[in-house]
């Protein structure tokens, strides 16, 4: 089956345990002005054009599932030693949940690891087919907030809280990403609310993503205006405030 | 402040006075003035230890620097007394002077006293050939102003006793174990680094440069345990005497080995392993040039701490594959015990501890051979000639050219192998006599010679750093593919293009550039990153140097992949001319672009045990990538990278944006340290176009 991929990318720390191989997915149903990933959010190939170093890229293309496997298990000895695998990631997996549950069955029989990076706003019918093979999903969690979901993202919440609710009740492994975006999702309301949500639903960790604007010269070479581009990155005594406010609730792991 | 950091101002304060060695051996020269000039410099020697007055800096625990040397002579007389002092010859790093790493065993069973023994046993068995008898009163003259200097470091500290800017009990210290070592061998850990120093400085003193520790967490280990035992030596206090020594090293770069293999299999990391990192990690300077044997029994925790230290923004220690360094040294028939003994000198050059005479390496410009390929035997840049085999139009297949490339590279290993023999012949081997260095190789004293002549266990070996593996892989790829697979161009045609700097061949170029590179799990590629070295080490290993020791092939030069880059011709892989040769053992820069795993996967392909001399593969990763859980995915990769035959990896952990505001705020970074090739450096002390060297090195994430 074909997959509508922007790129793979090989020793990826901190999308899932040990050194991970994480394939970048097109397409995303949610519009977060934030993402880092510009180039994945349409399904179309993204055409990039670095200023700075003249180079070009397009990020987009269709590959059949068997056709990626050599080069995901090429990095066993890796995934093995450090206890790693692959991640699908995004972009928004579990539009193509097909593909991508055909490529992680191909994984499972080889005895490999799958982590799911997901936003988790897809029918659960989509998660029905990638359960068998999926070892931990990482969900995003991004806001309690229905307006603020709906007016600034643009998606229904009780879609992502139902879906979560479900992969739980089915006894998935999942771990609960939740972004810190500045202005947006740090204030003491929202951290609340966050709180009050996922603790309802029995989640006892979080890992935070705090916000940072690596992601900037993707925009500027796709010839679009980051909304995000004067934000500072959150670090220091800011996050650790955060930090703690979730540790009151949650076991934190920060990524950096 | 520390007193690891106050010390660190103490040593760079520069005293009063010009730097003049020469003026304390030339007070030498005058007391034998007829004598030969062996014994002129071995008293030489003794002047320089015995006669200057030792400079005990406050925060000393641990004493020995070269600051006694400065002197206030008039300018007219130390130009004096350094030119006739020079007239009696110099050995320099190309004639086996420095780069040495002495077996510390050795001094530390006996003390200065049994050395010493060992001269006046050895004078009585070869009593009746009198050139060994000459030989090893020199190496005499100079232990005993050996210890002279010692004792002059006792009596400096009893002399500043009443010195407010002193602590006593730090004076009482350095006083008794100086006067312990004057006596007799070390008994505790102390006193053994204290001998240890002042051996070191003393080389310094010599004016060698870049001269190891060596295995210091092996020879010192039997003091650390005992003491330890005996309830008069803590971890921590074991850690602040090496601080004590390690922030002492200033413009040097002093390799020091940890962990490594027994002869029995085991891993000889110890707790002591673990102090030498935490200390060269809390003094962060450049000049402690830590290397780390790692073997498959290396503990995981050990190798986390070499990666913490690394991730501090240091950079050491570098790690070393134990199994492929022991295999390659195996190769050359030194018996068992010396391989399993051996250490680094200078950046990462591999050595057998105090059995050889001092390391010599020259550079070797691979792809200065590609040019003569093109350009029947003629380079367009360097002006310089190879073999004559033909112009490009008479190549037609790839095999040829590959003959080709391999007569040149032959002939071209053998030019580089007599231009080095004639430097050697410039310097007769008897005449500039090594005496104090020779009483720290084996079995110099037992067989009367010196280490230059016939001294040393094992005959003197020369390192050629085969440099751009990279450039020379790539560009043979782009050969194949686009001149013999792809048909897009003829073999003349690129080599217009290339004579041209590709100006007016861009689209070629593109093409050349688009081939596949070395460095990204791809064989078309990094099948010729395998022959290279396989073909390069076959080529020298048929040559031998002056005394019959073998050449080793190594893959770190330092910076010299600029330099060289500068001076040669445009190549197939589409760089252009003058830009910088691929670094060392490394994949062209910001061409092994899908990731460390990948990266790593093609460099581990080479045969490295026919790169005995050891290589440097440079890989950056971003600070994150030492934070909590990765560090356990980065020893990982070291464990990966390493049972696949990797034989030395060298991480940097400094963000791009650091980097960069390090360019344009120099001011703020002053103690900001970076690997290059092989050794630590400030970073804002490195010209620009190095500093774009670094960063435009992979930033594997």
């Amino acid at each position: 089956m074909l997959l509508n991929i922007s790129n793979v990318q090989h020793f990826s720390l901190g999308d899932g345990p040990g050194i991970r191989t994480t394939i970048f997915f097109k397409g995303c149903p949610l519009r977060c002005p934030w993402c880092h990933n510009p180039e994945t959010i349409s399904p179309q190939p993204a055409q990039l054009f670095y200023k700075a170093t003249g180079k070009r890229e397009v990020r987009g293309m269709s590959v059949e599932c068997e056709a990626l496997l050599p080069e995901l298990l090429a990095d066993r000895d890796y995934f093995a030693e450090s206890g790693g695998g692959v991640t699908l990631s995004g972009g928004e997996v579990m539009l193509q949940s097909e593909g991508a549950a055909q490529l992680a069955s191909l994984l499972c029989r080889e005895g490999i690891s799958v982590y799911v990076d997901t936003a988790g706003y897809v029918p659960y019918a989509n998660f029905e087919r990638m359960n068998p093979y999926t070892d931990t999903y990482l969900y995003d969690f991004k806001t309690a907030s229905e307006t603020l979901m709906r007016t600034v993202i643009g998606g229904d919440l009780s879609r992502i809280t139902d879906n979560l609710r479900r992969l739980l009740a089915d006894g998935k492994s999942v771990r609960i990403r939740i972004p810190l975006i500045p202005g947006f999702n740090t204030d003491d309301e929202s951290v609340d609310g966050i709180c009050r949500a996922l603790g309802g639903m029995g989640i006892g960790a979080v890992d935070l993503l705090p916000f940072h604007r690596l992601g900037s010269g993707k925009y500027e070479a796709m010839g679009l205006t980051y909304a995000y581009a004067a934000t500072q990155p959150l670090r220091g005594e800011p996050l650790d405030a955060l930090r703690r406010r979730f540790e009151r609730d949650f076991t934190v792991r920060v990524e950096q | 402040m520390s007193l690891t950091q106050a010390l660190r101002e103490e040593i760079l304060a520069v005293p009063e006075g010009v730097y003049a060695p020469h003026c304390f051996k030339f007070r030498a020269i005058r007391e034998e003035p007829d004598a030969a000039p062996q014994r002129i410099r071995a008293n030489m020697i003794r002047a320089l230890f015995s006669e200057p007055k030792p400079r005990i800096l406050p925060h000393d625990l641990i004493a020995g620097n070269t600051h006694c040397l400065f002197a206030l002579e008039e300018e007219a007389y130390l130009a004096y007394a350094e030119r006739i002092v020079n007239m009696l010859g110099r050995r320099k790093f190309k004639t086996n002077a420095d780069h040495y790493a002495p077996d510390y065993r050795v001094i530390l069973s006996k003390g200065v006293p049994g050395l010493i023994d060992d001269v006046d046993r050895s004078l009585e068995r070869h009593a009746h050939d009198g050139k060994r008898v000459e030989t090893l009163k020199d190496m005499r003259i100079t232990l005993e102003g050996f210890s002279a200097m010692i004792a002059h470091y006792a009596d400096a500290a009893d002399a500043l006793a009443a010195d407010p800017a002193y602590d006593g009990e730090r004076l009482a210290f350095i006083r008794g174990n100086c006067r312990a070592l004057v006596s007799g061998a070390p008994r505790h850990f102390a006193e053994a680094l204290q001998l240890v120093w002042f051996c070191h400085t003393a080389f310094r003193m010599e004016g060698r440069s870049a001269m190891a520790l060596a295995r210091i967490d092996q020879y010192l280990w039997p003091f650390y345990k005992k003491d330890v035992e005996d309830g008069i030596l803590t971890r921590s206090r074991a850690v602040e005497l090496l601080e004590n020594v390690f922030i002492k090293i200033v413009n040097d770069t002093v390799n020091i080995c940890v962990g490594g293999t027994s002869p029995d299999g085991s891993c000889d990391v110890n707790e002591l392993s673990y102090c030498v990192v935490e200390a060269v990690k809390n003094c962060r300077v450049p000049g402690p040039n830590l290397s780390a044997r790692i073997m498959p029994g290396t503990p995981d925790d050990f190798l986390l701490k070499c990666l913490e230290s690394i991730g501090t923004g240091l950079g050491y220690p570098a790690l070393m594959n134990d199994e492929v360094n022991l295999a390659g040294l195996m190769r050359y028939g030194y018996a068992r015990e010396d391989v399993y003994n051996y250490s680094m000198v200078g950046c990462i050059e591999n050595f057998i501890t105090g059995k050889q005479p001092p390391w010599v390496d020259s550079r070797f410009n691979t792809p200065l051979y590609l040019d003569y390929v093109f350009n029947n035997g003629v380079s367009q840049t360097c002006g310089s000639f190879g073999l004559a085999l033909g112009e490009a139009e008479s190549i037609t297949t790839m095999d040829q050219f590959m003959k080709n490339f391999e007569a040149q590279l032959a002939w071209g290993v053998s030019e580089h192998c007599l231009d080095i023999h004639s430097r050697t012949d410039m310097l007769s081997q008897e005449a500039v006599n090594e005496p104090f260095l020779s009483c720290f190789c084996h079995d110099c004293i037992g067989r009367g010679l010196d280490i230059n002549n016939g001294g040393s266990l094992y005959p003197s070996v020369h390192g050629a750093a085969v440099m751009g593996i990279g450039t020379v892989a790539d560009s043979l790829a782009a050969v194949e593919k686009v001149v013999f697979t792809d048909h897009d161009a003829t073999l003349a045609e690129l080599r217009d293009a290339l004579n041209a700097n590709f100006e007016g061949y861009e689209a070629l170029r593109d093409k050349l550039l688009a081939a596949p590179k070395y460095g990204n799990g791809d064989d078309f590629a990094d099948k010729y990153a395998v022959w290279f070295l396989n073909y390069i080490s076959g080529c020298f290993s048929r040559r031998r140097t002056r005394d019959g020791g073998p050449y080793y092939v190594l893959m770190a030069a330092n910076i010299s992949n600029i330099s060289a880059g500068a001076s040669d011709n445009a190549t197939p892989d589409g760089r252009l001319r003058g830009e910088s040769l691929s670094d060392a053992a490394s994949p062209t820069h910001g061409r092994d672009h899908l990731g460390a795993t990948v990266a790593l996967r093609s460099v581990s392909k080479p045969d490295y045990t026919k790169s005995a001399g050891g290589t440097v593969v440079n890989q950056k990763f971003s600070p994150s990538a030492f934070e909590g859980d990765h560090l356990r995915a980065l020893a990982a990769l070291v464990r990966v990278y390493f049972k696949n035959g990797g034989q030395e990896l060298q991480m940097n952990a400094t963000s791009r944006e650091v980097l960069v505001d390090a360019m344009e705020h120099p001011e703020k970074y002053g103690d900001l340290v970076v690997r290059v090739s092989g050794f630590s450096a400030y970073y804002v002390t490195l010209g620009r176009d190095v500093q774009y060297d670094i960063l435009s090195r992979t930033q594997q994430e």
